[in-house]
């Protein structure tokens, strides 16, 4: 059963006084957020939770959360860290998809996968908005720009 | 032209329409067409599929039409080159991944997509690539089938959930290419109204899993007919081939339905081909059971009712007849036991309502144009699906309020501004008390569950406004409540700043015709009383019975005593419908002769000595008159050599002396338009289409209580509820129906505060006990009713709820552990 962790109660309190009663439902896109944060997915369990509590219909949360990628439908969890690659026009012309690859390999698993150690998981993203900085990948919420092989494997070690 | 007009031109030609109207349907009233995707009038703009474009002077891009209001001095073009070169562009677009299905789609025929190509769209392709594969054919329901690859994105289902339904139960998931219509979790989508979902959709995305592959659509033969299942009366089509029924369809009439079915008119005519018909009339009267041509079987129960009429007077015999019958059907067996056996012991129903209305009797359109609706003892969602909608449209979409007063909980709660939920078995002494208050006395409300102040918001509700639709339902306003409720709603009628009406919705598909045409045992056709021997006479002939007949539960007691000796019952289950159940069925052994005319074999068609078969809804055509006062025609559809109702009423009459030919059902209907007050109008060609309201019967009926003595009765056990439910498992929806999976076990709402005091929580096996009948059932600790009560919804005949139920429809109940 899911069930929201007592920190994200306080939050969800806080968030929720943000809205009047009569448009909660305004609070979905933060309410999924920190239950991605926190279970590292969004269940079906935990959509009908957020449908309660603001009061729509879990379909309507599941429409919502299956439009945006941050939200991992299902029931396995993404590793500690989620790179993202950025794969729209300005980091493909920067070379993105040699280092997606080189990624991939050194990870030892293919796009779209978690590494068994449930560490890192890594995908393909549409525009990050990093044009300028591009080729750029996202580590959780982290941006990094203007990346190359060697900066990969700085960054993927210092990660703990 | 008025303030509220606009006048523009489109293709050269100048209209005048209302301020709001979009362009695409301006342009529609003047012939031009402009083709659409996602727009659907009930379900107004979205602008997401493009295929609407136009171009519009002074505008440099072109505009969906569907999403533009008119404007004064617009100048509208919808054939230039730019919008032929968009039309062209949006179908290619469309066309792009959609599967060369036409030849085996169920849609083809009468596809929007298709129909669009033809007309407007390109010869050819420039795609080059492959198109992309998806899923075909996956069950969205039980009953609804999704074509992954066919679904242009359009939106109208996902719409329809969220502005029509409003639960919002079919959605689009995910984004951009992956767009697609589902359910949460994959669940099925099976609500009460999904299948206008199937009608809406303008491709085959969405197909009647009944009709898959089973005939073209051009190959149909279509009637135009009526839902036969409750007293919405909504229009729909019945696709029929080589005289086998193949589908249903909604067929829009705003005055009753608003352009949508509910699933059971849609996927509840499985009866039609029922193992469980009555094909053949049989009678045991003369040893074993045998049986006989429908003509002789006519006669010999008529001949039989007679000479049990003559030996032991026409007091002796009875007719019990159904509010689902046809108004043929019913005045036609009134006049029989009038006319020709002398007897008033008529009746259809086991409450007590009577015909005529002290305020104006509205019809269903009348609660657009309403700023309050006041639902009292309703629950349309479980009973009248379709009304549900409609009250759900006003609130939410229109102006207007909702205040409910019932002793149960319902679906409207969530959508009333004021829901004031009295004691079961209280409702006489609230509606007492608010009709007291109106008329600026005391009104008493201690014990009923709800306070002064809340019975003063809802008179305050009633004063400030304009414009009251007020929707009761009879059938579950136990004792002589509705009688209090008549006076009630002549109190309500002298609020002088308001107009106001009333809609009796009993959930029966006829119960305003079976009142109109008189199956009562105290009024004539046309509300009509007794009483009032000279009206009756010149109504209806000097030989017309005066005396006051007996009650259908009055005729039950009468026939255990011995005293009624011959009972026929026309399309009703007594025995399974008329509290008591199991009772009534030894009242019913000890009769010298039971006949029954019905379409399915019931508890009671076992115990008839004489059964004469009926073809029923689909077959017989006829009039009904829906809640709004609405008469309708309800065509039949398959063709039987059975001969219809009405003939084998007629025949009984023809027995006995009656010489009048009825050539079509609608020779009687011009009978009754002649005979019955109200029905003046009716005829064949003034309710074709639309249907005609009747002139209801105004009374200034209620009586006003005494409201120190109408104190509830207090006693030791539960006080029962027993609510309807659309979907139950009954005759017409039995284990093979395609609705199984509306079907709800047993469950016994209790109160918080008794659940406590049994010691019972959620999910107990109990038993609902009262006298000698139990009833099994799951415990819901649900806040659906007051302490002190509990609300037993009626999910199949098998339940057998009624068996707790006292005569006036009052009882107390005991819960135990099972
Ligand atoms: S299934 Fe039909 S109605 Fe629904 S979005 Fe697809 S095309 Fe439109
Ligand atoms: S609401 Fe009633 S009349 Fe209308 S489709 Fe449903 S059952 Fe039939
Ligand atoms: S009909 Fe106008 S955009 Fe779809």
């Amino acid at each position: 059963m899911f069930a929201f962790s007592e920190q994200a109660e306080k939050e969800i309190e806080k968030i929720l006084n943000k809205y009047p009663e009569k448009h909660k439902q305004s609070a979905l896109l933060p309410l999924l957020t920190l239950t991605q944060r926190q279970e590292g997915h969004v269940s079906p369990d935990a959509m009908r939770e957020i449908a309660r509590r603001l009061d729509v219909s879990p379909a309507y949360v599941q429409s919502v959360a299956s439009f945006y990628t941050m939200y991992t439908l299902g029931d396995t969890p993404v590793g500690k860290y989620t790179i993202l690659f950025c794969i729209n026009i300005s980091c493909q012309l920067n070379g993105c998809d040699e280092l997606l690859d080189y990624t991939a390999k050194k990870l030892n698993i293919q796009v779209g996968e978690t590494t068994a150690d449930k560490k890192f998981t890594l995908r393909r993203e549409e525009c990050l908005a990093a044009c300028t900085g591009g080729p750029m990948m996202r580590v959780n919420d982290t941006y990094h720009e203007n990346i190359t092989p060697a900066r990969i494997d700085q960054i993927l070690d210092s990660l703990k | 032209m008025a303030d509220n007009e606009v006048t523009l031109t489109i293709d050269d030609q100048t209209i005048t329409v209302p301020k709001g109207t979009k362009v695409v349907d301006a342009a529609k009233t003047v012939g031009i067409e402009i083709p659409v995707f996602c727009y659907h009038e009930k379900l107004g703009s979205l602008g997401c599929c493009r295929m609407c474009l136009v171009e519009v002077e002074k505008m440099p891009k072109l505009m969906t039409a569907c999403t533009m209001d008119v404007g004064p001095d617009m100048v509208v073009k919808t054939t230039t080159e730019r919008v032929e070169k968009a039309q062209k562009g949006v179908l290619e677009f469309t066309l792009l991944n959609h599967p060369l299905d036409c030849p085996v789609c169920d849609k083809g025929g009468e596809c929007p997509l298709q129909n669009n190509t033809f007309k407007y769209g390109p010869g050819d392709t420039r795609m080059d690539f492959q198109r992309a594969n998806n899923l075909k054919a996956a069950p969205l329901s039980p009953v609804i089938t999704l074509d992954r690859e066919r679904c242009i994105a359009c939106q109208r289902c996902t719409r329809y959930s969220e502005v029509i339904e409003q639960d919002r139960a079919l959605v689009m998931l995910n984004r951009g290419f992956h767009n697609e219509v589902g359910t949460f979790n994959n669940e099925p989508y099976d609500t009460r109204f999904s299948g206008n979902v199937i009608d809406i959709c303008p491709v085959g995305a969405l197909t009647n899993t009944q009709f898959r592959f089973k005939a073209r659509t051009w190959d149909l033969t279509n009637s135009d007919t009526l839902c036969a299942h409750c007293g919405c009366n909504c229009n729909m089509t019945l696709g029929v081939r080589t005289n086998k029924f193949m589908r249903i369809e909604s067929r829009p009439n705003d005055y009753v339905d608003d352009g949508w079915i509910c699933d059971k008119a849609r996927w509840g005519y499985d009866f039609l081909e029922s193992k469980n018909r009555i094909m053949e009339a049989r009678t045991t009267l003369d040893g074993a059971s045998k049986t006989l041509p429908v003509k002789d079987a006519a006669a010999q129960a008529a001949n039989a009712l007679k000479k049990i009429a003559d030996e032991h007077g026409p007091g002796s015999i009875g007719f019990i007849g159904s509010p689902y019958g046809t108004n043929e059907e019913l005045y036609l067996y009134q006049k029989l036991f009038r006319q020709q056996l002398g007897t008033n012991n008529i009746d259809h129903k086991v409450y007590a309502e009577t015909p005529g209305l002290p305020i104006p009797h509205y019809d269903v359109s009348e609660i657009e144009t309403s700023d309050l609706v006041l639902v009292i003892a309703s629950d349309p969602t479980e009973e009248l699906p379709i009304l549900d909608l409609r009250i759900k449209k006003v609130v939410t979409r229109g102006n207007a309020k909702l205040a409910v007063l019932n002793d149960q909980s319902t679906l409207m709660d969530r959508y009333a501004h004021l829901s004031l939920r009295y004691d079961i078995g209280a409702a006489a002494q609230v509606f007492a008390a608010l009709a007291n208050t109106l008329a600026g006395e005391k009104g008493e409300v201690q014990d009923t569950g709800i306070t002064g102040e809340q019975l003063n918001s809802l008179m305050d509700m009633l004063k400030s406004s304009k414009k009251t639709t007020i929707i009761y339902n009879p059938a579950a306003l136990t004792g002589q409540s509705v009688d209090v409720l008549k006076h009630l709603l002549s109190e309500i009628g002298k609020i002088s700043s308001m107009e106001c009406g009333a809609i009796p919705a009993a959930p029966y598909t006829n119960a305003v015709g079976a009142l109109d045409m008189g199956v009562l045992p105290n009024y004539y056709p046309g509300g009509v009383p007794l009483a009032d021997a000279e009206a009756v006479k010149q109504q209806s002939g000097e030989n017309s019975p005066l005396e006051a007949g007996l009650s259908a539960m009055e005729m039950i007691e009468k026939a255990n005593s011995g005293e009624l000796k011959a009972l026929l019952v026309h399309r009703a289950n007594p025995v399974v419908d008329f509290p008591g159940s199991k009772k009534i069925a030894d009242a019913l052994k000890k009769l010298d002769l039971l006949i029954v005319h019905d379409m399915l074999e019931t508890e009671t068609s076992q115990l008839a000595g004489i059964v004469l078969p009926s073809n029923g809804p689909g077959h017989d055509d006829g009039t009904t008159t829906n809640i709004g006062g609405r008469v309708q025609f309800r065509k039949g559809g398959l063709k039987t050599t059975n001969a219809p109702d009405w003939k084998i009423i007629s025949m009984m009459a023809k027995t006995l002396g009656d010489e009048t030919d009825y050539i079509t059902s609608f020779s009687v209907t011009d009978e009754i338009a002649k005979m019955v007050p109200g029905y003046g109008d009716i005829s064949k060609k003034s309710i074709k289409k639309m249907g005609l309201a009747r002139t209801a019967a105004q009374y200034q009926n209620g009586t006003k209580p005494d409201s120190a003595k109408s104190q509830p009765a207090k006693s030791d056990g539960l006080k029962l509820r027993i609510a309807s439910y659309l979907f139950a498992h009954d005759k017409i929806l039995d284990a093979d129906s395609r609705l199984a999976h509306q079907f709800k076990p047993s469950t016994v709402h209790l109160h918080e505060d008794d659940a406590k005091k049994l010691g019972l929580k959620n999910g107990d096996d109990v038993i609902v006990v009262s006298g000698d009948t139990q009833v099994r059932a799951e415990v819901e600790i649900s806040g659906k009713c007051n302490p002190g009560g509990v609300v037993l919804p009626r999910i199949s005949d098998e339940q057998g709820v009624l068996g707790l139920a006292g005569a006036d429809g009052i009882s107390s109940v005991e819960i135990r552990k099972a």
